[in-house]
């Protein structure tokens, strides 16, 4: 008794060490290369001490982060408040459309190129355009972003929801299930992992959107505006700040969404 | 009805033109209630196709069809089949015991205790310790146990089973096929049976209906008079191996180029 129970102890220690050591093994290595790029650039400026303005160093870009710390994340949030309306709208629609172009043979092969195509499309250029259509606020930087995040999504879901094998529909009508079983019992759920892969190239898509969109105007409570002004009048190191700011919103977007997948998708992300 | 299964000059043609392939020639076939009937025959002779017509799920070019005394699709609508694929055709996202839990689901089955009937399932196909388990996590003998309890768990009247132990060792093979004649004994069932093997045919059928290569045609069909209940004595007997025999030299008068595995 007292012997097995300390042997199925040591085993699942032994499991865990294994886990965090593989853990270790994925987040370590960028660490590092992160480090000592960091060290690199700090030294670099030191050493050659060029014009603040043209490379202030991490530790400057440091200090300006803390010192403007609630303005920044301020502007972070509205910015971000705009990826993620546009993301839920745009990826909305995807799989909306996606779902009635899927049900048709013609119409998925008619309309997938097309959508395929969209992709080298550089959206954000349309932004002056969006601001006629939409107003100089967020209406028009939520647009862009619905525009970037659709195409993807909808090429995504189409796919995912055409994938479903010949035997696996033919294993549901043979149970003469309904349209609407063998969609919320095959084709949604073998869609969901080509819907995550969209939502996460979609994430990372719609920060940079957003504030590429606001480079072309807007209120200055915005990140994209505040960095346009700041590198404009010369304080990169606030633009910089604004920066970090964007990429640790944009990175929490994505690995909000990574592990929504892995809560939803077990089957899918349980070991390779 | 006692006839569950009526074949009447039936022809399956896939394509046309050129590419015409002449899957089914012919075809006249009775299956009475509550025989454990398989088909035999060389790969491509149209064994697949032939359930495929009974399950509804292709319809024959030319003939008439008719199951449990209505047409395919009737039967179908009215879950008169439970169909084991050729392949396991498990949905990846569902555990092994929601995959079988899968037909009570979409039937609104009104059986109340749908968990109760698969885990009942899984342990008659030796699984009650891969409940949990994601069908990628499994071999490919055990994914098509769990598509046999998948078949069996909404107690159709009809089985319709495609290779269903092909993939499978002799030895778990042989336990199968006794667990699956007493499925049969127990539960009146009707089975049509594809296979490669001819001792496997012999061992569980009341008949056996042997094709010709393509186009596929019923060559013979052929009565095993061997008594129920069988067990591994009657792999052993006289008559098991006679029966064997003729039905070999029967292949092999219809086919020079065989491809069967025994
Ligand atoms: N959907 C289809 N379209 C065109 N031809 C088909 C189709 N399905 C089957 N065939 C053809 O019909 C013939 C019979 O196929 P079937 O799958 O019924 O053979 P089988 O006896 O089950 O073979 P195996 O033992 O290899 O499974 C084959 O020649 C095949 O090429
Ligand atoms: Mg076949």
């Amino acid at each position: 008794m007292v012997n097995s129970e300390w042997l199925t102890g040591m085993t699942r220690g032994s499991a865990g060490n294994v886990d965090s050591r593989r853990w270790q093994a994925s987040i370590l290595p960028p660490l590092l290369v992160f480090v000592v790029v960091l060290a690199v650039w700090e030294l670099g400026v030191r050493i050659f001490q060029p014009p603040t303005f043209l490379l202030p160093a991490p530790s400057e870009i440091s200090r300006t982060f803390f010192a403007n710390f609630t303005e920044l994340w301020t502007y972070g949030f509205n910015t971000f408040r705009e990826a993620v309306a546009g993301f839920a709208l745009g990826c909305g629609l995807g799989i909306l459309v996606a779902i009635v172009v899927a049900r048709s043979e013609v119409l998925s092969s008619v309309l997938l190129p097309f959508a395929v195509a969209s992709n080298s499309v550089p959206i954000v250029a349309m932004a002056p355009l969006a601001i006629v259509w939409f107003g100089i606020d967020e209406g028009s930087k939520i647009a862009i972003v619905a525009v970037m995040c659709f195409f993807p999504t909808m090429v995504s879901m189409v796919r995912g929801l055409r994938t479903p094998s010949p035997a696996q529909v033919s294993l549901m009508r043979s149970y003469a299930a309904n349209e609407w079983q063998i969609f919320r019992k095959l084709r949604w759920p073998a869609a969901m992992p080509f819907l995550f892969n969209a939502f996460k190239i979609c994430a990372t898509l719609s920060m940079i959107g957003a504030i590429v969109a606001e480079f072309f105007g807007g209120s200055v409570k915005f990140l994209g505006v505040y960095i346009k002004t700041e590198a404009n009048i010369l304080r990169t190191q606030n633009a910089w700040a604004a920066i970090i700011v964007a990429c640790i919103l944009g990175l929490s977007f994505y690995f909000a969404i990574v592990l929504l997948e892995r809560k939803l998708m077990p089957w899918f992300t349980e070991e390779n | 009805m006692s006839h569950i299964i009526e074949f009447d000059q039936v022809w399956k043609i896939f394509g046309a033109g050129e590419s015409e392939t002449i899957a089914l020639q012919n075809v006249d076939l009775t299956v009475e209630t509550g025989e454990f009937v398989s088909i035999i025959g060389p790969s491509g002779c149209g064994k697949s196709t032939l359930l495929r017509l009974i399950a509804d799920l292709l319809p024959p070019s030319k003939g008439d069809i008719r199951v449990n005394g209505k047409t395919p699709r009737q039967a179908r609508l009215d879950r008169d089949y439970g169909m084991v694929f050729q392949a396991p055709t498990l949905y990846e996202w569902r555990t092994v015991l929601k995959n079988v839990e899968l037909p009570l689901e979409v039937m609104r089955s009104a059986r109340e205790d749908k968990r109760g009937r698969a885990v009942k399932m899984l342990d008659l196909v030796g699984l009650s310790d891969f409940q949990n388990h994601y069908p990628r996590q499994l071999s490919g003998g055990m994914q098509q146990r769990v598509s046999i309890a998948r078949a069996l768990v909404f107690e159709p009247t009809l089985i319709l089973m495609d290779e269903p132990f092909g993939a499978l060792d002799e030895f778990t093979r042989e336990r199968l096929n006794l667990e699956l004649l007493d499925i049969w004994a127990e539960t009146h069932k009707t089975v049509i049976f594809v296979t490669h093997s001819i001792s496997e045919a012999v061992f569980l059928s009341s008949r056996v209906v042997v094709m010709t290569p393509r186009p596929g045609k019923i060559a013979r069909i052929i009565d095993i008079d061997l008594s129920y209940p069988r067990n591994f004595e009657t792999r052993e007997s006289d008559r098991f191996f006679e029966l064997v025999t003729e039905v070999r030299e029967t292949l092999k008068e219809e086919f020079t180029r065989g491809e069967i595995d025994d």
